[in-house]
């Protein structure tokens, strides 16, 4: 690779070079800010995030544009997911103001680990070299590790935080092995340069596989396929909430740009095994994605089914949607993957407000975090419980919400591809896994409360009650007119 | 022929090393095997002239991580027999997986050929006029001068995250300042309260 | 002469060896946290050999940015293993169990 600069690339690179600027201006100006005047420290975080935001539109690419020696890319979907990602993440930032200050760990450190988390991110989704993937990577999950122990006095957060931790190094070093192997292959780390070289009918193609199987592995710890999930409920239930629902939105959306980078963008010339055949699809990245995604859907909606703690069903349910975003990307057609990112979008975005629910009806000393806490919501907030029941349909992928659509984009391109017998798999399993979103709707519309129950209180933040019911609305607006998303993806994606 | 002899000396070190700190019962002396593990791997890789990279491994990895290691080690009070609960149990069954891998990932890897570079190309990159400092700086600060800024911010957030997780504020001590407690008189301290007498009952 | 399936085997042995660690001290979350680092030695030994055989920096350069990371890594391990320590008294991975599923 050779060396090139000039100093018309940093443009390109605008919004990264913001937030890290921003971020640590926030860190540093954070010391200087008294305890209870904690708020600003949040209103410059959320500032730095806006500014960001129109950093990504001020050098929204018209074509793929390579920088800094080719470790840095710019295209379509870099920029609309970098847009999606910053969007979640302010309103994540909004719904945990109120959790961090009424538990008492509202502090200046939480919003900086998340500007650079946010960075992390944004780096991943930009990669085009493996390691600028790692790196970005690493920076996304040592800020998030640090931010579900951060809640230093409380047992689960600092439990769930140890087993993230652990299962994310073994992940990363799954991963690296993965990727010291293809390197070792092609002699490469540029992902263009390996679309080139990395082939299923090259000489070392034993030892690219041999690589490509330690990659997926380290892939699906990270996303929290099966059966490689484990840590996933005890993370979810463990972590304050807000921390959970920061790390099950944006991060899902950036994990989908790595898997298209990595699997894509690189080792595209592994999707299939060496004749090329239909039988040899199961040889190559397509048959692992399709053992992950089939094992996901079953088992993470089976074992919804059993639980009694939301935060927990939530993690269960988020496997099988891990499921379903693998589905859009096993096709590997160019359609597929627009799916798959019109999924990753909208699963964020319907995991914000899900988790942004929980945190409303919160407070100090209680969580609203089993089901049975929801019976009765009705009563109390017919709005609320509207949105509650909006964004679980959603989830359940019950038309006419935005969940609907994705899920049929999805199986549909799955069945375009020829694998009909994985969208039969997958739509069984979500009826199956209707049931156990309908009962919380049963909880909310039907059950009274139970006796001697905590009663339910609406937390009164305005900031968050808006929030919420603008991500609300989101989830029924863009349920009818998905096309505006979905064209926005397949633009992005297909050339 | 005598590099031969070299790595398989320090190879051998470095598994026994290895296998110790996985087995060894106390912590302690599981960090200084992992010590001597990577003074053995800096060896290797001296073998295959990434100089910097040994050097580092030992300045950064045992100067600083290893010593990390036995502060926290040597901080927490830790009962090891608690802790070595299972190892017997689980014994069998980890010499078993490790050698189903073991054997698999040998069976890849025994005639692996990378080899895209001819053996004179490798020999003019092992010993190229520039030290290997020189060669490793060079591509550093150009070709992957991105990278390198984002290991700076990983590094910030390793700082930022490791002392927002430990540092705790002082606690409150009932403090009193020696240049003024000289000065208290007897009249700031106690008062005489008068009282009724409560008769018993 | 030394050839390159030398290196990967002593990578891999060593890449056996932390998994094995893991199962083996499950208890002990300081011994995994050093398996991790045995993990990590174990790609770096590979990335190295690669770089020398490949005759290409570039592994060198990788192996670089893992010491980093790694060093950063262990940094807030710790960290969280100290704060794990000051609210339950222990380290044992085994007694993590205030979750059930």
């Amino acid at each position: 690779m050779d060396f090139s600069f000039n100093s018309a690339e940093l443009f390109v690179l605008l919004p990264e070079i913001m937030l890290l600027t921003l971020a640590s201006l926030v860190l540093v100006i954070d010391a200087y800010v008294p305890d209870n005047a904690r708020n600003f420290t949040y209103q410059l975080s959320q500032g730095s995030l806006i500014a960001t935001m129109l950093g990504v539109f001020a050098s929204m690419p018209q074509q793929t544009t390579y920088a800094m020696s080719g470790t840095y890319v710019s295209d379509p979907m870099a920029a609309i997911l970098k847009i999606a990602i910053l969007a979640v993440v302010f309103f994540a930032f909004v719904y945990s103001r109120s959790y961090l200050r009424d538990r008492n760990f509202f502090r200046g450190e939480y919003y900086v680990l998340g500007l650079f988390a946010t960075l992390g991110m944004m780096i991943m989704v930009s990669a085009s070299n493996l390691l600028t993937i790692y790196l970005g990577l690493e920076l996304l999950s040592l800020s998030m590790y640090a931010m579900v122990a951060m809640h230093r006095d409380s047992k689960p957060a600092t439990e769930a935080a140890m087993k993230y931790f652990v299962l994310g190094a073994i992940a990363s070093g799954m991963l690296l092995y993965g990727m010291s192997i293809i390197y070792g292959a092609t002699g490469t780390l540029d992902l263009a340069t390996l679309a080139t070289t990395a082939t299923s009918s090259g000489e070392n193609v034993q030892m690219l596989m041999f690589g490509l199987v330690f990659l997926i592995v380290g892939l699906a710890f990270k996303f929290g396929a099966v059966p490689f999930h484990n840590w996933m409920p005890d993370v979810y239930e463990g972590s304050p909430t807000a921390v959970t629902l920061f790390i099950a939105s944006a991060p899902k959306i950036a994990a989908f740009a790595m898997l298209i980078r990595l699997l894509v963008d690189g080792l595209i010339g592994l999707k299939s095994g060496m004749a090329g055949d239909v039988e040899s699809v199961y040889l190559g990245w397509q048959g692992m994605l399709i053992i992950l995604a089939v094992l996901s859907m079953v088992l993470g909606n089976l074992v919804a089914i059993a639980q009694t703690n939301i935060k927990r069903m939530f993690a269960y349910s988020t496997i099988s949607h891990v499921g379903f975003l693998f589905m859009g990307a096993l096709t590997a057609t160019e359609t597929g993957y627009a799916a798959s990112m019109f999924y990753a979008i909208t699963y964020a975005i319907m995991s914000s407000a899900g988790f942004g629910m929980i945190i409303l009806l919160s407070r100090e000393g209680f969580e609203a975090e089993n089901i049975s806490d929801f019976k009765g919501l009705n009563e109390r907030s017919p709005w609320y419980a509207f949105l509650m029941m909006v964004t679980v349909l959603s989830m359940a992928g019950v038309p006419p919400m935005v969940g609907f659509w994705a899920k049929l984009a999805v199986l549909n391109e799955v069945i375009q591809a020829g694998f009909l017998w994985v969208a039969i798999v997958a739509a069984i399993f979500s009826v199956i896994g209707a049931f156990y979103y309908l009962r919380v709707v049963k909880a909310i519309y039907f059950d009274k409360p139970e006796e001697g129950a905590a009663e339910l209180i609406i937390n009164e933040d305005k900031s968050l009650q808006t929030a919420l019911s603008v991500n609300g609305l989101a989830i029924l607006g863009l349920g009818f007119f998905p096309s505006a998303l979905l064209t926005i993806c397949t633009a992005a994606l297909v050339s | 022929m005598i590099e031969k002899y070299i790595f398989y000396f320090f190879a051998a070190i470095l598994i026994f090393a290895a296998t110790r700190v996985i087995t060894v019962k106390n912590p302690v002396h599981a960090a200084l095997f992992l010590v001597l593990g990577f003074f053995s791997s800096a060896a290797i890789w001296m073998l295959l002239h990434a100089e910097f990279l040994a050097i580092a491994l030992i300045v950064v990895y045992v100067g600083a991580v290893m010593v990390l290691f036995l502060f926290v080690v040597m901080m927490l009070d830790i009962n090891i027999t608690v802790v070595r609960e299972g190892f017997v149990r689980y014994f069998p069954v980890a010499m078993l997986v490790g050698i189903i891998i073991l054997i698999e990932m040998g069976l890849v890897l025994w005639n692996a050929n990378a080899g895209l570079a001819s053996p004179e190309a490798i020999n003019a990159f092992a010993n190229s006029e520039l030290p290997n400092t020189e060669v490793l700086g060079n591509a550093l600060y150009t070709v992957y001068v991105y990278p390198f800024e984002i290991a700076a911010a990983i590094l910030l957030v390793a700082m930022v995250a490791a002392i927002a997780l430990t540092m705790r504020e002082k606690r409150q001590h009932k403090y009193i300042p020696p240049e003024k407690q000289v000065f208290v008189k007897r009249e700031d301290r106690v008062r005489l309260v008068k009282m009724a007498a409560e008769p018993k009952d | 002469m030394l050839v390159l399936s030398d290196f990967l085997i002593l990578g891999a042995v060593l890449f056996c060896l932390s998994v094995a660690g893991m199962f083996l001290n499950r208890k002990n979350m300081l011994i995994i946290l050093m398996c991790i680092e045995l993990m990590l030695l174990s790609v770096n030994m590979n990335f190295i050999a690669f770089s020398h055989f490949n005759a290409d920096i570039a592994g060198q350069i990788f192996v670089f940015f893992i010491l980093t990371v790694a060093a950063a890594e262990s940094a807030i391990g710790l960290a969280i293993l100290i704060v794990l320590f000051r609210n339950r008294g222990t380290i044992n991975i085994e007694d993590l169990d205030s979750m059930k599923g």
